[in-house]
């Protein structure tokens, strides 16, 4: 066994929650809104419930390949080679998207909290501690969720109820005033970025102590991180108007920027952002360790924590050579990035179910013939 | 212990990098700008900057007395390239982020603002927090010289006395950069700006003596509402037809207004609260706008001799003055913003986008000239409360 921790159900539900929310309370509000305009409160439901589907299907995984990791699963799946040459492009999707969100902490970091700051270092001590936790096990992670749970729902909070002022009702208005078509096209890039990337826990869930709850965990989990980003969204746009949503690249620090209650409170915006920090740290780890596991499945060690300092060094070195700038990674983001999440987080679950559904059929058949 | 050695080094060689030491900026190194003014000369930027001296502001026991503000300006073609030419006469970077009021001169208003905005929204440092302001007939340099009293930072003194006269007596109104964008961006309203007015000479208003003596010589007093179309300066509002700007933008918390009671003397009425309803419709394809304005009020003054306030009808009598005279005052502002502004500074364009989203899509590319024809309406509503601590007015008795 590699690794030998176990995840209670509670513990699911919020890692589940925290990678919802991810780096999505950060990079989503503009690239939905570019689309839906003021109506980008409806995409987010749309997604949510996109997203529960998936998570449904998820949750048939577990009945199909018991016991087993995605990377095992496609291996069982698909044979030798094709399983091989799948799991690689899996792994590659997993480490993808963990370079894409270290990009986006150093993006932000940079941004708006420490500009005239290298890449290199900020990344090297977030990577640091990502490593950490990877060495540590999913049951270290897990209860690091349920400590960092209590301090993100308060920020969370205190960065909603303190922004009420300076809402406007009118801002959200007119509904649907182009129809549902641009709703729809927003609701597009949500749902890949920040709904679908659940298909990580396909790498866990063997892991949890209790099977029979998995299903009722990842929901819950996916109910709550959905309605923080609910929230999110439309707060942005109550506050900012879709304009301003679209045009910043970071809305919800701006709103956090805002906040000024009684004329002391003010100023609180690392504050809000020391929540994001933790999603996105939350959302890091777990790419990082489902490539970390994975790679030591598919290569058949004994031991996987051999593996996590390299890939945190090539994962620092990375970052930066993604992207020459802001403008191609937006662009990437936005164009290309949500097909390959949903070719890995929708196809390649729905093509396991399938095998595996044919498979059965298959045997029963063969079954009733004996 | 190869093991624990190798720790030592990693644990230490981390401090070089959790300090956030890399990109720092030390307090010393700063020059704080309560204050930015733009002016435009020719095709290049002015940017002035009213720095704050911390010597000045804490501590009493300062040396010799010296302002303490200074104002750095240099030439650029762009905002960010003057700002950073400042260098070169101040000693310090300038640090914007606790700016309090940015004011635009009247030329580049008329030239139009939207050029030095992209870099107020674009800067890291810059916040939501500070107000906008137009200098009229004169250059925003120039307000950013005067010292004043009660308030030792001018910009302060600025930022407070636009918060203040806006809650307070309602012909002026407080925008920040979000809002300004936002409207400009917009096809249903146009943005206004609050005016700062020099009253006296600005060589006087400079030195120690503007507040050395009770009635100070040179003043920075707010006059109405600049009115915008896209982003170029076309008019000016007198208090009263900016007050009803703030009426029907819902920005009026309290304010003050007089009628004449029948005998021809006045009555001050203390508003307490306001609030309007814009609905917008359609008909025939023809835009229409009714407004409700809800003005509850109480009795300041009196100056009538002959006004029983103990009678339920004067009330009433008073109410109905005061309906006629705040309908006539909506109307006639709103007439002359249509036709000699024709610039949709109250956001009906918006409240028709709103209603009906379907006919906006038509209508949104002229608005401005659909604008100056609109039919609008107006009802008030205006409640007299409370009549403070006596009812009648002494001066009856004067007879």
């Amino acid at each position: 066994m590699l690794e030998k921790g176990k995840l209670s159900t509670r513990q699911l539900t919020i890692l589940v929650m925290l990678l919802t929310i991810g780096d999505s309370i950060l990079v989503i509000p503009p690239s939905t809104t570019h689309y839906a305009r003021q109506n980008a409160w409806i995409s987010t439901l749309i997604g949510m419930v996109i997203g529960l589907l998936a998570i449904y299907m998820y949750s048939r995984f577990i009945k199909l390949y018991p016991k087993l990791t995605l990377i095992e699963a496609i291996q069982k799946a698909f044979g030798k080679w094709l399983g091989t040459v799948l799991s690689l492009m899996t792994l590659m999707f997993f480490l993808i998207v963990t370079v894409g969100s270290m990009r986006e902490v150093s993006d932000f970091v940079i941004a708006e909290m420490l500009p005239g700051t290298p890449i290199p270092p900020i990344l090297t001590l977030f990577i640091l501690i990502v490593i950490m936790a990877t060495r540590l096990g999913i049951e270290v992670l897990g209860r690091t969720g349920e400590i960092f749970t209590p301090m993100i729902i308060i920020l969370f909070l205190i960065l909603t109820v303190a922004i009420v002022p300076q809402m406007d009702i009118v801002r959200i208005l007119p509904i649907l005033e182009d129809g549902i078509k641009p709703v729809l096209r927003g609701s597009i890039s949500i749902t890949a970025y920040t709904f679908l990337e659940p298909v990580v826990f396909l790498m866990v869930l063997p892991y949890v102590s209790q099977q029979q709850k998995i299903t009722k965990g990842l929901l819950l989990g996916c109910l709550l991180g959905g309605t923080i980003i609910f929230l999110t969204l439309t707060v942005s746009i109550l506050v900012l108007g879709p304009d301003l949503t679209t045009r910043d690249i970071y809305p919800s620090y701006n709103i956090a920027r805002r906040i000024s209650i009684g004329g002391f409170f003010e100023r609180v915006e690392a504050l809000i952002a020391l929540q994001w920090m933790l999603t996105l740290f939350i959302k890091v780890t777990l790419f990082f360790y489902a490539f970390i596991l994975g790679l030591s499945q598919l290569l058949k060690l004994k031991e996987y924590r051999v593996l996590t300092l390299p890939t945190g060094l090539i994962l620092v070195s990375l970052a930066p050579i993604i992207a020459p700038n802001f403008t191609y990674y937006n662009t990437v983001f936005d164009n290309y990035w949500v097909y390959y999440v949903i070719t890995f987080g929708l196809v390649l679950p729905l093509v396991l179910l399938g095998v595996a559904m044919f498979r059965r059929a298959l045997s029963k058949d063969l079954k009733s013939q004996n | 212990m190869k093991r624990r050695a190798l720790l030592l080094c990693v644990v230490i060689l981390i401090q070089l990098f959790v300090t956030g030491c890399w990109s720092r900026r030390e307090l010393n190194d700063l020059a704080i700008a309560v204050g930015i003014g733009i002016d435009k000369i020719g095709d290049q930027y002015q940017v002035s900057a009213q720095v704050v001296l911390p010597s000045q502001i804490a501590g009493s026991k300062g040396g010799s007395p010296q302002s303490p503000v200074n104002l750095y300006k240099a030439t650029g073609n762009t905002v960010y390239e003057a700002l950073r030419k400042i260098t070169t006469l101040s000693p310090r970077k300038i640090y914007i982020s606790h700016l309090r009021i940015l004011v635009l001169g009247e030329d580049l208003a008329k030239e139009g603002i939207s050029s030095v905005l992209d870099f107020m929204s674009r800067d890291t440092d810059t916040r939501n927090d500070y107000f906008i302001v137009v200098a009229k007939d004169t250059k925003a340099e120039d307000t950013l010289k005067i010292l004043t009293s009660l308030e030792k930072i001018p910009a302060v003194r600025l930022f407070s006395s636009l918060e203040t006269s806006e809650k307070q007596w309602a012909p002026t109104s407080t925008v920040t950069l979000g809002t300004l964008i936002t409207e400009l961006v917009s096809k249903g309203k146009n943005p206004v700006l609050t005016g700062v007015v020099i009253n006296g000479n600005v060589d006087v208003g400079q030195t120690q003596k503007n507040v050395e003596t009770v009635d100070s010589p040179t003043e920075l007093k707010y006059s109405g509402l600049a009115v915008f179309k896209e982003d170029k300066l076309i008019g000016w509002l007198n208090p009263e037809e900016s007050k009803v700007y703030n009426y029907l933008t819902n920005k009026v918390k309290s304010t003050v207004f007089y009628i004449q009671c029948p005998e021809g003397k006045k009555v001050s009425l203390d508003v307490f609260e306001a609030h309007s309803k814009i609905k917008g419709s359609m008909h025939n394809d023809n835009p229409e706008i009714s407004i409700e304005q809800h003005i509850e009020s109480d009795i300041g003054e009196v100056q009538c001799r002959n006004l029983d306030l103990t009678n339920p009808k004067t009330i009433t009598e008073l109410e109905q003055i005061a309906n006629h005279k705040v309908v006539h005052l909506f109307e006639t502002t709103i007439k002359k913003v249509q036709q000699e502004f024709k610039s949709d500074i109250f956001g009906f364009g918006e409240v028709i986008h709103r209603s009906n989203p379907q006919a906006w899509k038509k209508l949104k590319d002229n608005w401005d000239q659909t604008f100056v024809n609109l039919p609008v309406s107006v009802k008030t509503d205006i409640k007299i409360r409370q009549l403070g601590k006596v009812t009648n007015s002494f001066l009856e008795e004067m007879k």
